[in-house]
């Protein structure tokens, strides 16, 4: 049976029984991708009331950042030509991660309304939570690409696919972190205030007001570790310098991507079970 | 097709209760150095009963006796410690009255909402939103954010959403206890109707007159564990002897101070 005709059996019998009792599994799949689609659409309504207007002001974060920055920094790092696109690139990525890891480690208990009301995969609850931050970034991927157009250098083909691969290890790590720390922050109600500092102290970790260059080169591997700094150079490289990261590089990033999801799959189904006794 | 659309075996659960909450980050790590005791608290023991397709089956039990806690477990919301929970159809549970809204958004958003998380498709909820609230008499405040509502209000839009969503199994915790006259007259009429069309239905009450007038068996409940398992008005005399007598109807765990 597909779903389309199990709507109209419910038409029909929408007086007396409702919805059809047995559902086949494709109909299933209907009812978890219209969950999705309702939480995300949802979230965006909520979040900018529902109009463009509210959107504006999250695009205007980064940009007035970004502004105020180069106005200063371009002074200090005049002898790089290339500053003030390798501090948009630096900015937009980064306020993805920032935005996008503080929604998803209180997404759980934000949402854990909807917990209580049924069972089912709670975990969708978390990786929707960043879809405004996703939204985000797309709409910045954009004003990157007419800044690049602008500086003369619009990107071909290779440089975008590669800035696409980079921002998919970038939502994989968040999506990671998202699950581990949802789960976790109903336990430890201060972990999004933890998180907060790190987060301020992590800006400056990412070389993204300023040029890797000046930390000494036996630094740069602590720097690396840092989750938004390969993210962030990797995407430099490609759609500022024009140059491709080593094979060694794409690799060490894939796997640091693959270990923070597996990480946060991991804590997810160790502690979701239990996740409405906490609420 | 089975017998029984639900089977509760020898569900026993716990919660572990510490002698200092910690629910900070700071607060595990300054308290590292000073150990904290955990009293058990056994709020089911060795619990099991059936659910028979068609029948409505009652929980009743006193205040904290773990009715809630038993109904968790059944809908899948808490694990338990120890036993299995067999279902063999969907459910439909309402629980915890008053919460269970995104307040920030308005009636018909929270019915998208809700209804896809009970299972409902986008179109099927499009189709009924209007029916919904109807039913919730709250057409006129199908734009009022949730945030206004008042508890009664939300309160009746729960229960029409669910009423609308149930696909087999309908889980009530504490039934019709909202609403004016009107409201809870239509619920008893939509609950006729439901039971009519052959869904089950698995109600928690401590009210012996709700569970005579709603059910056809019920289970007793007291102390955790299962006391009595019966015809529905017998099961409610019981309840009710045990009630006036003062006494627990097995052997107390623990006296609360008089």
């Amino acid at each position: 049976m597909t779903s389309a005709s199990v709507e109209t059996d419910l038409e029909l019998t929408a007086v007396h029984a409702d919805a059809p009792a047995v559902r086949p599994r494709a109909a299933a799949a209907v009812v978890r991708a219209g969950l999705v689609w309702t939480l995300i659409r949802t979230d965006f309504k909520a979040r900018y009331h529902g109009s463009l207007g509210g959107f504006v002001w999250a695009l205007l974060k980064p940009l007035s950042m970004f502004l105020v920055l180069m106005a200063v920094f371009s002074f200090l790092f005049a002898s790089n030509p290339n500053y003030k696109l390798d501090l948009i690139v630096g900015l937009f990525l980064w306020d993805f991660f920032a935005e996008a890891t503080k929604t998803g480690l209180t997404s759980l208990h934000a949402r854990g309304f909807l917990l209580t009301k049924a069972r089912f995969p709670s975990w969708i609850l978390v990786v929707t939570s960043i879809s405004n931050a996703v939204i985000t970034l797309g709409v910045f991927a954009v004003i990157i690409t007419i800044f690049l157009a602008a500086a003369g250098r619009a990107p071909h083909g290779q440089a975008v696919a590669l800035f696409l691969a980079y921002c998919g290890a970038l939502v994989a790590i968040v999506v990671g972190f998202s699950l581990a720390t949802s789960v976790l922050f109903l336990r430890y109600r201060d972990l999004n205030q933890v998180w907060d500092v790190a987060v301020q102290a992590g800006f400056f970790v990412a070389p993204i007001i300023y040029p890797l260059g000046i930390i000494p080169e036996r630094f740069h591997i602590y720097l690396y570790v840092w989750p938004p700094t390969p993210v962030i150079e990797f995407s430099r490289a490609a759609l500022v310098a024009g140059t491709v990261p080593t094979a060694t590089a794409h690799i060490c990033l894939a796997v640091d991507a693959a270990l923070c999801l597996a990480a946060g799959i991991a804590i997810f189904r160790r502690f979701a079970p239990r996740a409405a006794e906490y609420l | 097709m089975a017998a029984s659309l639900v089977e509760v075996n020898g569900v026993s659960k716990a919660f572990r209760i510490p002698s200092v909450q910690r629910q900070t980050v700071r607060e595990h790590v300054f308290g590292v150095l000073q150990p904290r005791r955990f009293d058990r608290l056994a709020v089911l023991d060795d619990v099991s009963f059936e659910l028979r397709r068609g029948e409505a089956l009652g929980i009743m039990g006193r205040n904290g006796c773990g009715k809630s806690t038993l109904l968790k477990i059944v809908c899948g919301v808490y694990p338990a410690d120890r036993g299995t929970v067999v279902t063999r159809a969907p459910i439909t549970p309402i629980l915890e009255l008053g919460v269970g809204w995104n307040p920030e958004l308005d009636a018909v958003d929270n019915v998208f909402l809700i209804g896809s998380v009970m299972g409902l498709t986008l179109g099927e909820i499009r189709a009924s939103v209007d029916e919904i609230l109807a039913f919730a008499e709250l057409e006129k405040f199908a734009n009022l954010k949730l945030k206004h509502y008042s508890s009664g209000m939300s309160s009746r839009l729960a229960y029409s959403v669910a009423f609308k969503a149930v696909r087999e199994i309908l889980v009530l915790d504490e039934i019709f206890a909202v609403g004016d006259a009107g409201f809870k007259a239509r619920c008893e009429e939509r609950y006729r109707q439901l039971r009519a069309a052959g869904r089950t239905v698995l109600i928690v009450s401590h009210d012996p007159r709700t569970i005579a007038s709603f059910c056809d068996r019920a289970v007793l409940l007291d102390g955790g564990r299962i006391v009595a398992t019966g015809e529905a008005d017998k099961v409610a005399e019981r309840y009710v002897s045990v009630l006036t007598q003062g006494n627990r109807a097995t052997t107390p765990q623990a006296h609360a101070s008089a």
